[in-house]
């Protein structure tokens, strides 16, 4: 097992240097410049100039790329093209907003589709099933900004209880209780979402299993359904699930980025949009070097989750 | 049956779960939820306004956006003020005069000082001009000064020297500078005036030039001199500021103010639920022509329009689209009043060149180019334009009313027998293909000074003279333009400059679109303006308690 971690770990070493010389050029490539974005007609083109000259966008692109390496390796990600903050500093703010919105959109979304995919499967073509299948459907398909457009209006502007958008009460005290009403609706928004999606899985999951014959012993030796389906199946069922929990957390990454764009949720996907608005290289790639991290660590710690909810699969 | 009901009680136990989580969260909230709303009102003296474009900074010499200028005003105070077109009041200057509009004199108020205290001098205006001079510091402002003795025509200093020779300091109060001629002193005025900030001395004079982009100050200032101190800026999210209770104007009303920064949509939301007094209009902070009707029905916001200065432009690649008469046709062909009345909501203008009705300068005896198809299609004609040719048509996105107007501008343009491929691309791809003359046609806009001067879009190599037009009399009446101290000969040599445009079609304005803003009722004094919107910040108001 833990030879098996060693090892994931040194193959995304080389996938990690890939992805950023991979990236670095992509965002490089992009049309137009940091210095382009100074639109006040008052600056000059010797104003332009020396700007390019102290942000180092005269070197050629691999100068570009091994200074931006040399910061990464003593742990400085630059600073912004931008705004001049320190990319770590923005960064490290961003994280924590991002993570509560992620971790409860999954509760939401588990919470959501846990019991539903159970009845759906336990109750299979029956009507109950098919208006589950379909409500998830066009959970999958309506567009969080759609939702969360019409979240705001209901919640926030006709019945008034929910703010609008934000993370704390301007001048407020702020405190657990203020942040965590800030955060119903984007958490709604973005959980109801991935439920859509993770209703189908676990039904898919749980019918597979209810066909096992083990569950047919179970119930010939007398336990009550209940248990059947909610213990023993369910605990197997869920095997497959924890993979897709793991393929999820990137996704919700890329939901949280229209989302929290919505809500003005101070997270990692409002920053993402304004840096490839403003080209902001270094935060650019500060982030993607994050998600690529993040998509490693998921994969990994879902691969790891699998061997410890099935004590079939063992890693050697 | 027996299955079903256990699934069933297990969905309630869960569900309950759920409402529970929530309905704790509100218990244990500190201000319940149907309090959110008088949150903003019930704390007298706070004020929240509401703007789309986050900043990029508060760099007084180097920030390019409208939106961190204008942030910076709650901190930091101009020279002068601009209250109504070319109406100057003082504000850090008592006074700012000229006796031969070329040696200009700038008294300081002498109670001016920064919020730790140490007096406004001087010396702090002698730095901050030697810093925007200096060919190693970055600065988006060169232009204020370019007109300055003893610099280049980008208002730099020759490489190794760090001072204006031009610039005296008289005493701590009185400082001189020099231009190389005599220039119009509203111009100077209005760029100097208005718009430069001065920094602090006594903490930024020890830091290194070149690295003054990334000292901490440009992000936290620390001390300020305006009516407002910053106290955080929580990126993309908001601007807190805290009265100066030093401020030399007096103490400010408001406590607190925040500058919310949201999408547009969400701003409606925000004003009807009392979590904003007003937005800021102003190009940075607009409502979206489509809300305008909703607006209007709220009844706890009053609405305010304005005409501005602000306008929208189509550019011609002269160097595709050669023929004169071919730029005329297709300026003919479009209805731009529809423009206006249907996408704008009636709440714009027609205008041709870079004036609007606003500008004293604008040359009223030009006359427009009205929709005309069958003038256009004569044009094209007679201009022997091939109609295989495809037209490109480039457009920014981001305004939302630009992206539609082009879509009636290709309508337009079919409608006369033209073939023409929109494309879309972000902000900074179009500044790209601007530079490149990748395209033959391109919308973009554009917010000068109500001062004439306009060479950054005008002079053969102007910094967004995408067009590629140059024209030997065009160069030589910008630089009389700029030069002459005469308000009169000016407008005599602008004249001729709209003449020449007009003849010659280098691109075709669209429309400018008035500020619409919106203000709360509970606001006792302020509201958002086109001139002079931080004047009397001190004097901002919302009503108390309920």
């Amino acid at each position: 097992m833990f030879q098996y971690i060693i090892r994931r770990l040194l193959i995304a070493i080389p996938v990690l240097i890939g992805v950023t010389i991979f990236s670095f050029f992509i965002v490089n490539l992009a049309p137009g410049n940091p210095v382009d974005m100074q639109v006040n007609p008052f600056a000059t083109e010797a104003d332009k100039e020396i700007r390019k000259e102290a942000l180092g966008l005269n070197d050629p692109i691999y100068v570009q790329y091994l200074r931006w390496v040399q910061n990464l390796v003593k742990g400085d990600f630059g600073y912004s093209f931008s705004t001049y903050e320190p990319v770590g500093e923005m960064i490290a703010k961003r994280i924590g907003p991002t993570l509560i919105l992620m971790g409860a959109s999954l509760i939401v979304a588990y919470l959501i589709a846990i019991p539903i995919g159970i009845l759906s499967a336990t109750r299979q073509y029956s009507w109950i099933d098919y208006l589950t299948t379909t409500v998830s459907f066009l959970g999958i398909s309506i567009p969080n900004f759609f939702l969360g457009l019409g979240a705001i209006y209901v919640f926030a502007v006709i019945f008034q209880v929910l703010p609008t958008g934000g993370m704390n009460t301007l001048g407020g005290n702020g405190g657990f209780g203020d942040t965590f009403k800030h955060l119903i609706l984007p958490a709604l928004v973005l959980g109801t979402a991935s439920a859509g999606n993770m209703v189908r899985y676990v039904r898919s999951s749980m019918l597979e299993v209810l066909g096992q014959d083990y569950l047919r012993t179970a119930r010939a030796k007398g336990l009550r359904e209940f248990i059947v389906t909610n213990k023993h199946a369910l605990k197997n069922a869920l095997i497959p699930i924890i993979t897709v929990i793991g393929l999820d957390i990137p996704l919700l990454i890329g939901g949280a980025v229209v989302t929290e764009q919505i809500f003005q949720w101070p997270g990692l996907g409002q920053l993402t949009i304004q840096s490839i608005g403003s080209r902001d290289y270094p935060t650019l790639m500060a982030i993607n070097f994050m998600a690529a991290i993040v998509v490693l660590s998921s994969n990994l710690i879902a691969d790891l989750l699998y061997s410890v909810a099935d004590p079939r699969i063992k890693y050697n | 049956m027996k299955k079903f009901k256990h699934a069933i009680n297990l969905l309630v136990i869960l569900s309950l779960l759920l409402l529970a989580a929530c309905s704790g969260g509100d218990t244990t909230s500190t201000d319940s939820p149907e309090n959110s709303g008088d949150d903003a009102k019930a704390s007298a003296g706070t004020m929240f306004l509401g703007m789309v474009n986050p900043p990029t900074g508060f760099n007084p010499i180097n920030s390019g956006d409208v939106a961190a200028v204008f942030l910076q005003k709650f901190m930091f105070d101009s020279f002068l003020e601009m209250d109504g077109p070319l109406n100057f009041v003082p504000k850090l200057a008592e006074s700012f005069e000229t006796t031969d509009n070329q040696t200009f004199t700038i008294k300081l108020n002498k109670n001016a000082k920064w919020s730790d205290g140490t007096p406004v001098t001087t010396a702090d205006v002698e730095f901050t001009l030697n810093l925007v001079a200096n060919p190693v510091v970055e600065t988006a402002v060169g232009a204020y000064i370019s007109t300055f003795e003893g610099l280049d025509s980008s208002g730099k200093l020759p490489e190794g020297e760090t001072s204006i020779p031009s610039v005296k300091v008289i005493d701590e109060q009185t400082i001189e500078f020099k231009t190389s001629k005599p220039v119009d002193p509203n111009m100077i005025k209005e760029q100097l005036g208005v718009k430069l900030l001065v920094l602090p001395k006594h903490i930024l004079g020890e830091v290194d030039p070149a690295q003054l982009s990334q000292h901490p100050f440009m992000q936290k200032p620390t001390v300020t001199n305006g009516p407002f101190k910053f106290v955080q800026y929580a990126k993309d999210q908001y601007v807190e500021f805290e009265a100066n209770s030093d401020y030399y104007l007096g103490t400010p009303e408001l406590s607190k103010l925040f500058v919310k920064i949201m999408p547009a949509a969400n701003m409606v939301a925000q004003l009807q639920t009392g979590e904003l007094h007003m937005n800021v209009a102003g190009g940075i902070g607009k409502i979206i022509p489509t809300d305008y009707e909703t607006v209007d029905s709220l009844e706890n916001v009053t609405t305010v329009i304005e005409p501005t200065i602000g306008y929208q432009t189509m550019m011609f690649n002269t160097e595709t689209i050669k023929d004169v008469k071919v730029r005329q046709a297709i300026a003919y062909a479009l209805d731009r009043q529809k423009i206006v009345d249907n996408l704008l909501k009636g709440y714009g203008e027609v205008i041709d060149g870079p004036y609007t009705s606003l500008s004293p300068y604008l040359n009223k005896d030009v006359e427009q180019y009205t929709y005309n198809q069958e003038k256009a299609k004569a044009l094209l004609e007679e201009a022997g334009w091939d109609f295989n040719q495809t037209i490109q048509l480039v457009v920014p996105t981001g305004n939302k009313v630009r992206e539609q107007s082009a879509d009636l501008i290709t309508q337009d343009l079919q409608a006369i027998g033209l073939k023409v491929e929109m494309t879309t691309y972000d902000f900074p791809t179009i500044m790209q293909k601007g530079e490149a003359g990748e395209f033959d046609l391109l919308l973009i806009g554009f917010t000068f000074t109500l001062d004439p001067e306009i060479s950054a879009l005008y002079d053969s190599k102007g910094t967004y003279n995408f067009m590629n037009f140059s024209n030997e009399r065009v160069d030589e009446l910008l630089t009389l333009g700029k030069a002459e101290p005469d308000a009169d000969v000016r407008q005599q040599i602008y004249n001729e400059l709209q003449d020449i445009h007009h003849a010659e079609l280098p691109y075709i304005s669209l429309y400018s679109d008035h500020d619409y803003a919106a203000i709360s009722n509970d606001v006792v004094f302020g509201a958002p303006k086109i001139f002079g919107f931080h004047h009397d910040l001190q004097k901002w108001a919302v009503s108390g308690a309920k």
